[in-house]
C-alpha cells in the first residue's frame, strides 16, 4: 500500500505561540505528524505539554501561528471560518473531556445535532445502531443533566460518530470517568471507530489506553519526542 | 465581611456588562423619579409665582346691597379691599368687552393687569384707561390725552349710549396673538367714579360692585381655615355662599401645596418604581441563574446562606453608590435646564396672555430643589433595589453545592424532553427558550408591560388633540357661521332669537351666496334652536330668564347619546309619541333639582307664533356636541310645523387650498351682519393647542423614558443569554455551527421576544390603552374627546424593537467573535 495515499491528516512545521518576548510560550513547536486512514493514534504527554492545542489545530478549532494542517489533501489552515465550520461538521467528530453536551437538547437531539447543522438527512437506522451499540437506547429522550458521566460521554461519542466523519478527535475522553467506566467507554470508542472505519486520535494520560492504540506519540514542551 | 465585600467588588468587575446594565437601570430609575419630582416642584413654584403675579386677593364677594360695602371695609377680618364695578358692555362690532370702575378701598391688593405704564386712572367723567392694544383695536391712537368714541350699554341692557372719552392712562399691554379674532378675547377698559355717579343719578345705572378682599392671617392659616374666615365674613354682611368665590389658585399655592400635582407625581412615581423593580429584579434574577455554578462552589467552600445573601446585597449596594447620585444629579439637571425651555415653547402658544410677561421673567428663577424629596428619592430607589434582590437572594440560598458541579444551568425541573427527530437552528432556538421558561416569561412580561404602558400613554396622548377641542365649536367642516342671539332682551327684543328667525338671515339665497364662494365645497345647516318658556315655577327657567332654547336629535345620534347616558333610557319612537325629551347637562340637572319624569308645559316661540308644547324629561345624557340643554326627537321637532327657519349655525366645508381666501371672504360677509360670528378651524385649533401643550410635553418625556427602560430589559436579556451561553455557543461552533447559523439562532431568539412583546402590545396594549383613555376622559384629563388609535406610535415601537434587536444581535456576535473558539469553549462564563 502506498504510504502517502493513505495519509488522511498531516501537519507541516505546525506552530502555535502565545504572547511575545519574554512571555513567549511555544505551546506547539514545529510539529510534523502524519496520520493514516483508519489508524488509532494516541497522544500522550504531561499537563501543559501542548497536546490539547495540537488536537484543536488538527480539528480546525484553532488557527496555527505558522505551519499547516492537511486534511484529505487540503491545507485547511488557509480556509475561512465558514469553510472550517463545514469541515468540522462533515469530517471531524469531537469528544471532549467534559462531554460538552447541549443542556437544552435531549440525547437524541445532541447526537443528530451535527447532521442538523449540515441540513443532512438523518440515517435513522445508522443512528439507532450507534445508540444501541453505546447502550443509550432507553435514554434518548433524557436531558443530559439526568445522565451519569459515563452515559454523557457515550452520548458525546455517539454525537462524534453520527455524521460519519473520517476522523474522531478525543481530548482525554475518560478523564472524568472512573476506571471501569473509562475502560468501557474506550472500548466502545475503539470498537465503533473500527466498525465505521474512522481514524481515531486520542489524547490521554492513561497508559492502558495508550497501549490500546496502533501508535503513540509523546509530546513534551510542544515538540514530538517520539 | 471584608472578604465578602472584596468578592462582591471583584464579581462586579468580572461581570462588567451586567454591572453596567444594572447601573444604568438604577440610574435611570433614580433619574426618572428625581426628574418627575423636580418638574413637579418647578410646576408648583411656577403656579405659585403666577398666582402671586396675577393678583393676591383671597376672595371675591358679589355685593347685593349698597350697605354691604361700608360694613365690609370696616370688618375686623378684612386686611385689604378693592372693588370693581362692571359698568357697561362695550358695543363695537364683534368685540367682547366691558367698561369697569376700579377702586382700592383698603390698600394691599394688586392686579397684574391693572398696572399703569403711563398716565393715571380716570378721575373725570370723560376719562378712560385701558391697554394700548384695546385702543388700537377700536381704531384710536393709544396716547394719553387722545380721544376715543365708544358705544356701550349700561349694565349690559338698556339703550346704547355713545360717548367721547379722553385717554387718561395706559395699562401694561398684553401680548395677544393676532391670529385670534376679537370675539374670542375679553377686553376691559376703566372709567371714572364720576361717570358712574352721573348715570346712577339719572337712574340709568344700578351699582353692582364686586369686592376683592384679603383676610388676615395668610401666613399662618391653612386653606380651610382661610376659607372658613372668608365664609364667616361673608355671612356677617349677609352674603350667601353663592355670592362669594375664593381665589383658589392663589390660596392653594400660598397655603397647602397643590394636592393635584402631588397626586399625579405620586402615581407616576409608583408606576416608575413598580416598573424598575421588575427590570432590576429580572437583571438580578438572570444574574443568579447564571451564577448558579459559582454560588454552588462558594457554598461547597463553606459560604453560608447569609454570606451569599450579603454578597448579592453588596453587589447591589456598590452599584447604587455610583448609580444613585448620578441619577439624582441628571434627574435634577434635566428639568433645571429643560423646564424653562418648555415654558418658552409654551409662550408661543399660550393664550392667557396676562401670564405671559411673568412667565418670561420667572422661568429662570424657579425654585425646584427640595432636599427632603432628594432623600426620599434615594431611599425609594434603595428600597426598590433591595426588593428586587429579595427573590434572587432566596434563590441563591437554595442553590446546592452539588448542582454547581453538574451543570451550568440547571433550572428546568424536566428530566426529559420530547424533542425532534432532526435538529435545525430553529430547534436550538426553541430549546433554549423553553429551557428556562420562567426567565422567558419574566422577560416577556416586563417587556410586554413596558410596551403596554407605552401604548396606553401613547393612546391618551394621541387622543389628546387640538382638533378634537376645535371640533367642539366647529363640529364639521372648516368654518361655522353662528347667529348671535339673546334669549330675552327686553330693551332690544330684536336681538332675541324669536325675532331674529323672522329676519330669515340664513335663507336659501344667503346659503347660495356662501356656496358660490370660490373654494367652498358645501354649506350645511346645523340643527336649529327654538326658544321656550313656561308658566310653572322652575329654577331652570328662572335662571334662563324664562327663555330656554330647545333643539333636536336624530335616530343616528342615538348611539352617541346612549354612550354618554347618565340615567333614563332613549327610545326614539316612544319619545316621539309622548313628547319626551333628553336633558344634556348632568351638573345643572342636579343644581336645578330636576328629576326624570318632570313634566314641563311649555310655550315655544316660533317667531311671532306661539306653540303650546308639553314635554316630559325621560333621559339624562351628556354628549359633547349640544348647546341646547333640552333636546327632543327630530320627528317631534318636525311635527311642530315651524313657520320660520330655526337655523342658528351653518357649517362650511372648504377646499384646503383656498382656505385663506374663503376665510377672508367670510370675514367680510360676517362683518356686514352684527348678528353673525365666524368660527374658523385654524383659530379654534390654536386655542386648542394652547390648552393641551402644557400637559402634553411632560407626558411625552415620560413616554420616552418608559421606552428606554423597556428596551434596557431587552438588551439585558439578550446579552445575558449570550454571555451565559458563551461556552455552549462555542461547542455548537466546534460541532460545525457556522457564523451565519449562529446569528440566525440569536436573531430568532430576540425575534421571539420582539414578536411576543408586539403581540402583547397590539392586543393588551390597545385594550388597556382604550380603557385608560375612557378613564382619563371621564376624569376630564387634558380635554379628551375621542379615541385615536396610536398607529404612528405603534409603528415606531415595532421599528425600534426590530431595529434595536438586530443591532444588539450583531453587536453581541461581533463581540463574541473576537474571542477564539478555544477560549470560548474553555470559558467558565
Amino acid at each position: 500500500m502506498n504510504e502517502h495515499s493513505n495519509i488522511i491528516l498531516k501537519t507541516e512545521n505546525l506552530c502555535k505561540y502565545y504572547g511575545a518576548g519574554d512571555n513567549l510560550v511555544k505551546a506547539v513547536d514545529c510539529v510534523n505528524l502524519a496520520i493514516k486512514q483508519g489508524e488509532f493514534l494516541s497522544i500522550v504527554g504531561k499537563s501543559g505539554s501542548g497536546k490539547s492545542t495540537l488536537l484543536h489545530m488538527l480539528g480546525a478549532l484553532d488557527n496555527p501561528t505558522s505551519g499547516s494542517v492537511w486534511l484529505d489533501g487540503e491545507n485547511i489552515s488557509s480556509f475561512k471560518e465558514n469553510r472550517l465550520s463545514q469541515i468540522r461538521r462533515r469530517k471531524i467528530g469531537f469528544i471532549f473531556q467534559s462531554y460538552n453536551l447541549i443542556p437544552s437538547l435531549n440525547v437524541w437531539e445532541n447526537i443528530v445535532l451535527p447532521l442538523g447543522l449540515d441540513n443532512k438527512e438523518i440515517d435513522t437506522s445508522f443512528i439507532q445502531d450507534i445508540v444501541k451499540t453505546l447502550g443509550l437506547d432507553n435514554k434518548i429522550k433524557n436531558l443530559p443533566n439526568t445522565l451519569s458521566g459515563g452515559q454523557q460521554q457515550r452520548c458525546a461519542i455517539a454525537r462524534a460518530i453520527a455524521a460519519k466523519p473520517s476522523i474522531i478527535l478525543a481530548d482525554e475522553p475518560t478523564g472524568n470517568l472512573d476506571t471501569k467506566t473509562g475502560d468501557e467507554v474506550m472500548a466502545l470508542l475503539k470498537a465503533s471507530a473500527k466498525k465505521y472505519g474512522q481514524t481515531l486520535v486520542v489524547i490521554t494520560h492513561n497508559e492502558e489506553i495508550a497501549q490500546m492504540a496502533d501508535r503513540t506519540v509523546m509530546i513534551a514542551d510542544g515538540k514530538v519526542v517520539e | 465581611m471584608n472578604m465578602i465585600f472584596r468578592m462582591a467588588l471583584s464579581k462586579l468587575r468580572y461581570h462588567k456588562s451586567r454591572t453596567l446594565l444594572t447601573g444604568i437601570a438604577i440610574m435611570l430609575t433614580t433619574m426618572l423619579l428625581m426628574a418627575i419630582g423636580t418638574s413637579g416642584f418647578a410646576m408648583l413654584d411656577m403656579n405659585r409665582q403666577l398666582a402671586l403675579a396675577q393678583s393676591n386677593y383671597h376672595a371675591v364677594f358679589r355685593l347685593e346691597e349698597p350697605g354691604q360695602l361700608p360694613v365690609l371695609s370696616k370688618h375686623i377680618q378684612v386686611e385689604s379691599l378693592t372693588t370693581i364695578e362692571s359698568f357697561a358692555q362695550i358695543i363695537n362690532g364683534k368685540m367682547n368687552g366691558s367698561l369697569n370702575y376700579y377702586e382700592p378701598v383698603k390698600d394691599g391688593i394688586y392686579f397684574s393687569n391693572l398696572e399703569l405704564t403711563e398716565g393715571h386712572f380716570p378721575e373725570k367723567e370723560d376719562e378712560i384707561c385701558s391697554l394700548p392694544s384695546f385702543f388700537e383695536r377700536i381704531g384710536a391712537e393709544p396716547v394719553v390725552g387722545g380721544k376715543v368714541t365708544l358705544s356701550f350699554r349700561v349694565n349690559g341692557k338698556g339703550e346704547i349710549q355713545t360717548r367721547e372719552f379722553t385717554i387718561s392712562g395706559l395699562l401694561i399691554d398684553r401680548d395677544v396673538s393676532t391670529v385670534i379674532s376679537d370675539s374670542r378675547i375679553v377686553w376691559g377698559a376703566y372709567v371714572s367714579k364720576a361717570l358712574l355717579t352721573s348715570y346712577a343719578e339719572a337712574g340709568l345705572y344700578e351699582a353692582d360692585p364686586t369686592a376683592y378682599l384679603r383676610v388676615y392671617g395668610e401666613d399662618m392659616l391653612s386653606y380651610d381655615e382661610i376659607e372658613d374666615k372668608i365664609n364667616s365674613t361673608a355671612s356677617d354682611i349677609g352674603l350667601d355662599e353663592e355670592q362669594i368665590s375664593c381665589n383658589k389658585e392663589y390660596l392653594f399655592t400660598m397655603t397647602t401645596p397643590d394636592t393635584d400635582t402631588f397626586a399625579i407625581i405620586a402615581v407616576i412615581s409608583l408606576v416608575v418604581i413598580l416598573f424598575s423593580t421588575l427590570v432590576i429584579y429580572s437583571i438580578y434574577y438572570v444574574g443568579v441563574i447564571t451564577d448558579v455554578q459559582e454560588i454552588g462552589k462558594l457554598k461547597a467552600l463553606g459560604a453560608s446562606r447569609r454570606q451569599i445573601g450579603r454578597l448579592l446585597f453588596f453587589q447591589g449596594g456598590i452599584v447604587c453608590v455610583f448609580a444613585i447620585p448620578l441619577g439624582l444629579l441628571i434627574g435634577y439637571l434635566l428639568p433645571y435646564f429643560l423646564f424653562p425651555q418648555v415654558i418658552r415653547a409654551l409662550n408661543a402658544t399660550a393664550l392667557e396672555s396676562g401670564q405671559l410677561d411673568h412667565l418670561k421673567g420667572l422661568s429662570n428663577q424657579l425654585h425646584m430643589f427640595s432636599l427632603p424629596f432628594l432623600l426620599i428619592t434615594a431611599a425609594a430607589v434603595l428600597i426598590t433595589v433591595c426588593v428586587s434582590l429579595l427573590k434572587p437572594i432566596r434563590m441563591a440560598g437554595k442553590v446546592s453545592p452539588a448542582e454547581a458541579i453538574r451543570y451550568q444551568e440547571n433550572t428546568t425541573d424536566c428530566k426529559s424532553r420530547k424533542g425532534h427527530h432532526t435538529v435545525k437552528v430553529s430547534t436550538l432556538t426553541w430549546a433554549n427558550l423553553s429551557r428556562n421558561r420562567r426567565r422567558t416569561v419574566v422577560t416577556m412580561f416586563t417587556m410586554g408591560l413596558s410596551s403596554v404602558l407605552f401604548i396606553c400613554v401613547a393612546a391618551v396622548l394621541n387622543s389628546c388633540r387640538a382638533e378634537d377641542l376645535a371640533r367642539r365649536s366647529i363640529q364639521e367642516g372648516e368654518f361655522r357661521i353662528s347667529l348671535d342671539y339673546s334669549h330675552h332682551d327686553k330693551e332690544y327684543p330684536e336681538n332675541n332669537l324669536d325675532m331674529l328667525v323672522q329676519q330669515d338671515y340664513f335663507n336659501e339665497s344667503f346659503l347660495e351666496q356662501l356656496s358660490s364662494i370660490d373654494g367652498v365645497e358645501s354649506v350645511k345647516r346645523a340643527p336649529g334652536n327654538i326658544l321656550s318658556s313656561t308658566d310653572i315655577e322652575s329654577a331652570l327657567y328662572e335662571d334662563a330668564d324664562n327663555r330656554l332654547s330647545l333643539s333636536y336629535f336624530t335616530r343616528e345620534d342615538i348611539p352617541a347619546l346612549n354612550e354618554e347616558l347618565v340615567s333614563g333610557d332613549i327610545d326614539y319612537d316612544r319619545m316621539t309619541a309622548n313628547n319626551e325629551v333628553i336633558y344634556t347637562h348632568a351638573y345643572s340637572f342636579d343644581i336645578y333639582g330636576l328629576a326624570l319624569g318632570d313634566v314641563f308645559p311649555l310655550t315655544l316661540h316660533d317667531g311671532d307664533r306661539e306653540i303650546p308644547f308639553t314635554v316630559t324629561l325621560t333621559a339624562l345624557s351628556q354628549p359633547e356636541n349640544y348647546d341646547a340643554l333640552v333636546i327632543m326627537t327630530k320627528d317631534s321637532w318636525d311635527n311642530l310645523g315651524l313657520t320660520y327657519d330655526p337655523t342658528t349655525d351653518i357649517y362650511l366645508h372648504v377646499n384646503n387650498a383656498q382656505y385663506d381666501n374663503v376665510k377672508k371672504t367670510l370675514q367680510d360677509i360676517v362683518a356686514k351682519n352684527e348678528h353673525f360670528t365666524l368660527y374658523s378651524l385654524d383659530e379654534e385649533m390654536s386655542i386648542g393647542r394652547a390648552g393641551i401643550s402644557l400637559t402634553k410635553y411632560p407626558v411625552y418625556l415620560i413616554l420616552v423614558l418608559i421606552a428606554v427602560i423597556g428596551f434596557m430589559n431587552l438588551i439585558n436579556t439578550m446579552i445575558t443569554s449570550v454571555i451565559t451561553r458563551k461556552r455552549e455557543l462555542g461547542i455548537l461552533q466546534a460541532l460545525g455551527l457556522s457564523n451565519r447559523q449562529l446569528v440566525r439562532m440569536l436573531s430568532a431568539e430576540g425575534m421571539f421576544f420582539t414578536v411576543g412583546t408586539l403581540f402583547i402590545s397590539a392586543t393588551l396594549g390597545h385594550v388597556f390603552g382604550y380603557l385608560f383613555f375612557v378613564y382619563a376622559k371621564k376624569m376630564h384629563f387634558m380635554s379628551l374627546t375621542s379615541y385615536h388609535f396610536p398607529l404612528l406610535e405603534t409603528i415606531l415601537l415595532v421599528l425600534v424593537l426590530l431595529g434595536g434587536q438586530t443591532a444588539i444581535t450583531l453587536y453581541i456576535n461581533k463581540k463574541v467573535e473576537k474571542e477564539s473558539l478555544i477560549e470560548r469553549i474553555r470559558s467558565q462564563e
